[in-house]
């Protein structure tokens, strides 16, 4: 059935690209057809998926290349389900949202199956080897995307993208042979006993090279700067699909492989990871509020948001893995919400200017509704209760505060500002008086503002109703957060009785740490 | 000796494959003799028929129970076979590419094929000789025929100047070979069969001489697979020859040259193992740096062609320094995948030069708008040459930077793996010329591009061989378990590298003991990259 | 030191500075012409210093294919290609001189160095005399019979391409004489070399 989810965009991008020239109008009701049937079957997964049980589900196992020991090895767990419905969900609104006068609706069609399938395919990977396989499939097509169908800086902004990425790539590829060459083991699956085998220097190492390589993918400060660049040439549907579901193979990668396999390194960087979250934040927050241009914005608070992703990494308490699952998939849905419509004011005014944009919320002749639904989405992102935002963000904060209480603190000051900038934002483009020049804009449609509405709902339901975005990692991240936990317990052995207590403290506090039906 | 117990000895069987190939040659010569023009009708396709049957014969070679045939010259054990096979194979496609071509340009295509089978031949008697005067007599069959092959547009001067060159540093490089040879030869006390030197030389023990045997050789091998810095000749070789001939150069001339590297330095130099190593570690990272820094700065196909050929000897010589079973395996299979990659290619060159007449990258620009086949195969060519998954070339690469790994070349592995970030970055710029552009943009040869047609005499042949190049690029390393499978089983059934595997072995289970401090310098330099 | 030790002694003595004095001519000669008959003395001193070795079909060989073959060859090519032009003398071209001596020299020094340090292993038998022809022979159709007949085929392939390289190219069917871009790649030359690459042919 998984195989189904990875395999079905892939013969769809096949179909698209083998379409005659007469027909390749068709490609978009092909690749429609197939993205809809995949969230058909990820909903079906969706519906037969077992909470109670930490592990992997829905196995499938098939011996590929023994020679070097990849095995085709997917499964999903509570961490990559939510992501996988993201994912499936995502993909059918991006077609949806795509014009239908695109230019080469072959090559474009094709190019999104390519990605839906290969992040997919990423977030069901159980083998290292078949995970960066499906990670670099994503490099070309986006390449593409960007490259052919983006801004007038397209190709710095898609070469700059391309390097950062397949460095990420070798670096990533570099990390997996080490951890599975040092270890001695003869097989790349994933299995959580690998490490063991490694020295603790040699375990730092190999994870600094994890969180160099996803960090770039993530990103994190400062190794972002590819990131304002892309989204601000990216066409608006590949901007959604970036900030969507892109973004978080970084985040997914590092939590699977960085925690869940060098769980004891975890433990020596995880104060470094911090420091990092609070500059991503604090940086990205920041540079957000002094942008002009709408999309970069955007992109900024992107990246102040991924802050909070490694943050609650970092601390690596169920609490926190819960809340880190859910930022992705929160973040995912307002960023592409927001890229939406910020993509509709760039298509009818031709502008992302702020200081050139205003008043869009005339009822007359503005977009109010597209002004509603910014004001909805920019209010889910800086964390307004009764939103998405509030429900991931609340689980990270309480959940890191334990480990590291100054981080903490500082990324809730990051919270602020992106009140802050969005406030500003919102402010300037769609309130005061409406330009003459953009008194005769074209409406946005209703059909266009599907998408939107679908995201907004979605939106609007997870933050009341959090315990459908939570409850599927709890027991996954329980067994994850107990990794770090037996990790620490491991680590502080040798030392003195004053240590076993600490020990018991850490893991009393971990245990404890409020349930669930606490934050309801 | 009386006649019917020397046929029994020399074992000509084992030769059928060759022998097929020189009966093809000399009917390919026969027949065009008799019929002139009309003859280049049917020449290639007998050619191709008799390069498959002797393809058929080879499978049939497979281990055999007698592979050392006339009296020890020629070894035609498994490994031999696999390295004899990809030669015919660049041979085969070659020649479908090279009708056309070689019709268009106006001169006569059956001495083309009848020199080419030559080499060809050259290039199977290398992989398989074991004895210093076949070893020299194969290594000069395939390289005069080369010259010859280079000069072969002879109006050009382009082309007579690629001729000169390759000649003139091909004939000092053979003289340095052929004086590294006359050392072993008499270091050994007069013997001229590898193995039999090996024994000798064991017995003699470390000298300078051997020392001195062992650079002139290096010297000899590292021309023919162009490996920095004696690659000088190959970009200027590369862009004046005709572009079939430069296909098969890349491959076959560089697989019987890998065959050679193989046999003469494992099974000659087992005392100097580790000189070697290290002399090959060095030019592999030169290669591989070199190569593909200087492809970055390229304007014409054929020019970024012949660099990338320089990086991707590099990469295969991991393969060979690694030294373990799976360290020539690896290093097969990835001549295999090279050889569909970097053929279909060429046969994109190819078709676009016979189309414009240009091989400029900056030609290539809008292609996509034209000819999305060629646009579609030539990516798929690059992308794999760069290692993108799932093509091919990405597993080739998997395959050898595993291998390297596992054997402990960790600096070797991490300079190929940030090269083949630059490799990515070469390859794509094209595949962006060709399919990024905007029909504004495009180039004034696209503009012109003519209308596709398959019609003209001898495309059918190329259209075959580029289709059949590029299913085989995007397949192969998703089914490479078996293809891989075959190339151990190559290794491990051919006897001359035993013994080297057995001491591999031993060094990696020393190597396993102590297991702290590799790793860790080496991530430091992977991040000290960023 | 019997009589024949000596002339041979003697002889090794001429014949060797009669080969290096006729090498060193070669490189230094300004007369490219004399440098091809002084390249014969040294192919005959070396013809020599086989039949001292009691090899005598190589130096006969050696007579035969680098004098009376390869020399007069080489003396064909130069005749054919005289061109008397005067170069413009390069500057500084006695560092150029130097470095050839010092890299010559090295090379010498470290080849010499090789040949002593070490330890040979010469074969002890007699050596053949004017049996050689025979043993040759029987190698010849024993264990050096791939080679032998590969040889063939190498040379088959030289002569056609000595052909090839050398005929007037007359298309038989159309009695044409070859066009402007016949027998030239398709591809255009780059730019910078587009000057020199029409107009010569060979």
């Amino acid at each position: 059935m998984l195989s189904a989810l990875i395999w079905i965009p892939f013969i769809a991008a096949l179909v698209i690209a083998l379409l005659p020239q007469q027909r390749e109008k068709q490609a978009r009701t092909v690749a429609g057809v197939a993205a809809g049937l995949a969230l058909a079957l990820s909903i079906v997964v969706l519906a037969q998926f077992d909470i109670s049980l930490a592990g992997f589900q829905f196995q499938e196992t098939l011996s590929w290349i023994d020679n070097i020991g990849l095995s085709y090895n997917i499964g999903i767990d509570g961490i990559s389900l939510p992501l996988v419905m993201l994912t499936t969900l995502l993909i059918v609104l991006v077609i949806y949202a795509t014009g239908h006068d695109i230019e080469r609706p072959r090559l474009y069609y094709a190019m999104i199956m390519m990605i839906a399938g290969g992040v997919t395919g990423v977030f069901l990977a159980r083998d290292l080897l078949l995970f960066f396989l499906f990670y670099e499939v994503e490099l070309i097509p986006l390449y593409l995307l960007i490259a052919i169908w983006g801004g007038k800086n397209r190709a710095y902004a898609s070469t700059k993208f391309l390097i950062y990425t397949a460095v990420s790539g070798v670096l990533l590829l570099a990390s997996i042979l080490g951890i599975v060459g040092l270890s001695g083991s003869g097989s790349f699956t994933v299995d959580a006993s690998i490490a063991q085998a490694l020295s603790s220097a040699q375990q730092i190492t190999l994870l600094l090279g994890l969180v160099v390589a996803f960090g770039i993918k993530i990103p994190m400060v400062p190794l972002h700067t590819w990131l304002p660049d892309a989204h601000t040439e990216a066409s608006t549907p590949v901007s959604m699909l970036l900030a969507g579901i892109l973004l978080k193979l970084g985040t997914y990668g590092l939590l699977r492989f960085g925690l869940g396999l060098l769980p004891d390194a975890w433990d020596v960087i995880a104060p470094g990871l911090a420091v990092v979250a609070v500059i991503s934040t604090l940086y990205g927050s920041l540079n957000a509020i002094v942008q002009q241009d709408m999309k970069k914005l955007v992109a900024y608070s992107s990246i102040g948001h991924m802050g909070y992703i490694i943050l609650g990494m970092a601390a690596a308490t169920e609490l926190s893995i819960i809340g880190t699952v859910a930022q992705m998939v929160s973040h995912g849905v307002i960023s592409a919400l927001l890229f939406l419509l910020v993509g509709f004011i760039y298509s009818r005014t031709g502008t992302r200017d702020m200081n050139v944009l205003r008043g869009f919320l005339n009822p007359e002749r503005g977009f109010p509704l597209v002004g509603s639904l910014m004001i909805l989405g920019v209010m889910a992102s800086s964390g307004l209760p009764g939103m998405v935002g509030f429900v991931a963000e609340f689980c990270i904060f309480r959940g890191s505060f334990i480990t590291f209480p100054l981080q903490t603190l500082l990324c809730i000051v990051g919270t602020g500002l992106t009140s802050v900038y969005f406030l500003l934002m919102v402010n300037r483009v769609f309130f005061g008086r409406l330009p003459e020049q953009f008194s005769n804009i074209p409406r946005v449609s209703f059909r266009e503002q599907v998408p939107a509405a679908v995201l907004a709902s979605l939106l609007v339901m997870f933050g009341l109703q959090p315990h459908w975005l939570l409850e599927w990692t709890e027991a996954s991240a329980h067994a994850m957060a107990m990794l770090q936990v037996k990790a620490l317990a491991e680590v502080q052995q040798p030392d003195e009785s004053v240590a076993m207590v600490d020990n018991e403290a850490i893991a009393s506090t971990v245990l404890t740490a409020p349930s669930i039906e606490a934050v309801n | 000796m009386d006649v019917a117990n020397l046929a029994s000895q020399l074992n000509v069987g084992v030769i059928l494959p060759e022998g097929i190939v020189i009966l093809t040659l000399l009917t390919v010569l026969i027949v065009d003799i008799i019929r002139g023009r009309a003859a280049n009708a049917i020449t290639p396709y007998i050619a191709i028929g008799g390069l498959s049957a002797s393809l058929a014969a080879l499978c049939l070679q497979w281990n055999i129970a007698n592979p050392v045939s006339f009296l020890g010259s020629f070894n035609g054990d498994p490994l031999s076979v696999v390295f004899r096979a990809i030669v015919v194979l660049s041979a085969a496609f070659t020649i479908l590419m090279s009708i056309r071509y070689v019709e268009r340009s106006g001169t006569s295509l059956g001495e083309f094929i009848t020199i080419l089978l030559t080499a060809t031949l050259g290039g199977m008697f290398l992989c398989g000789a074991s004895e210093l005067v076949m070893i020299f007599v194969a290594l000069e069959t395939l390289s005069i025929s080369s010259y010859l092959l280079t000069g072969y547009m002879k109006r050009d001067s382009r082309s007579n100047e690629a001729a000169l060159k390759y000649l003139l540093i091909g004939a000092s490089s053979s003289a340095l070979f052929l004086y590294g040879v006359s050392l072993l030869y008499g270091l050994s006390g007069g013997e001229t069969q590898l193995g039999a030197i090996a024994a000798n030389l064991t017995a003699g023990g470390q000298s300078l001489g051997l020392i001195m045997a062992l650079v002139f050789v290096i010297a000899g091998v590292a021309f023919k697979i162009s490996a920095v810095p004696f690659h000088q000749w190959t970009p200027d070789v590369y862009e004046g020859s005709p572009t079939p001939v430069v296909a098969f150069l890349s491959v076959g001339s560089k697989t019987a040259g890998f065959a050679l590297a193989v046999r003469l330095l494992v099974v000659v130099f087992p005392l100097l193992a580790d000189e070697w190593h290290f002399v090959f570690t060095v030019l592999a990272m030169l290669s591989m740096i070199l190569g593909n820094m200087v492809a970055l700065a390229q304007t014409s196909m054929k020019r970024l062609l012949a660099y990338s050929s320089i990086g991707q000897a590099g990469f295969v010589m991991i393969g060979l320094i690694a030294g373990t079973e799976v360290g020539y395996a690896s290093m097969i299979f990835y001549l295999l995948v090279y050889l569909f990659m970097n053929l279909g290619g060429f046969a994109c060159v190819i078709l676009f030069s016979l189309r414009t007449g240009t091989d400029q990258i900056s030609e290539y620009s809008g292609l996509y708008h034209k000819d999305p086949l060629i646009t579609l195969c030539l990516s798929l060519c690059l992308l794999s040459l760069g290692g993108i998954p799932p093509l091919a070339g990405f597993f080739g690469k998997i395959y050898l930077f595993w291998a390297g790994w596992q054997a402990g070349l960790y600096p070797l592995v991490l300079v190929g793996l940030v090269t083949s970030v630059i490799s990515i970055y070469y390859y794509i710029r094209v595949v962006k010329m060709m399919v990024v552009r905007e029909p504004q943009e495009m180039s004034d040869a696209v503009k012109n591009y003519p209308k596709v047609s398959w019609d003209a005499p001898g495309l059918k042949p190329l259209q075959v061989g580029l289709v059949i190049s590029v299913v085989a690029t995007t397949l192969v390393g998703v089914a490479s378990n078996p293809v891989f499978t075959l190339a151990i089983d190559s290794v491990e059934n051919s006897p001359a590298l035993s013994a080297s595997l057995a001491k591999a072995k031993e060094k990696s289970a020393i190597a396993v003991l102590p297991k702290d401090s590799p790793s860790l310098e080496v991530t430091k330099v992977a991040s000290a990259k960023l | 030191m019997n009589l024949a030790e000596g002339v041979q002694l003697v002889s090794f003595i001429i014949l060797t500075v009669m080969m290096l004095g006729a090498a060193l001519a070669v490189v230094l000669s300004p007369n490219i012409v004399y440098s091809a008959f002084l390249l014969g003395g040294v192919f005959s001193a070396m013809a020599g210093l086989y039949l001292l070795l009691n090899a005598s079909f190589v130096a006969a060989a050696q007579i035969l294919v680098y004098v009376g073959a390869i020399n007069v060859l080489i003396l064909f090519a130069i005749m054919l290609v005289n061109k008397r032009e005067d170069f413009a003398p390069v500057k500084y071209a006695w560092t150029r001189k130097i470095v050839t001596a010092a890299v010559c020299g090295g090379l010498f020094l470290l080849l010499g160095t090789t040949i002593i340090t070490t330890p040979w292993a010469i074969d002890s038998t007699a050596a053949a005399g004017d049996e050689a022809i025979y043993i040759l022979g029987e190698h010849f159709f024993t264990d050096f019979l791939l080679p032998f007949e590969l040889v063939s085929v190498l040379l088959l392939m030289a002569l056609i391409g000595a052909i090839v390289l050398a005929r007037r190219d007359i298309i038989p069917d159309s009695s044409n004489v070859v066009g402007q871009d016949d027998l030239k790649l398709p591809e255009k030359p780059r730019e910078l070399v587009s000057a020199g690459a029409d107009g010569e042919s060979s």
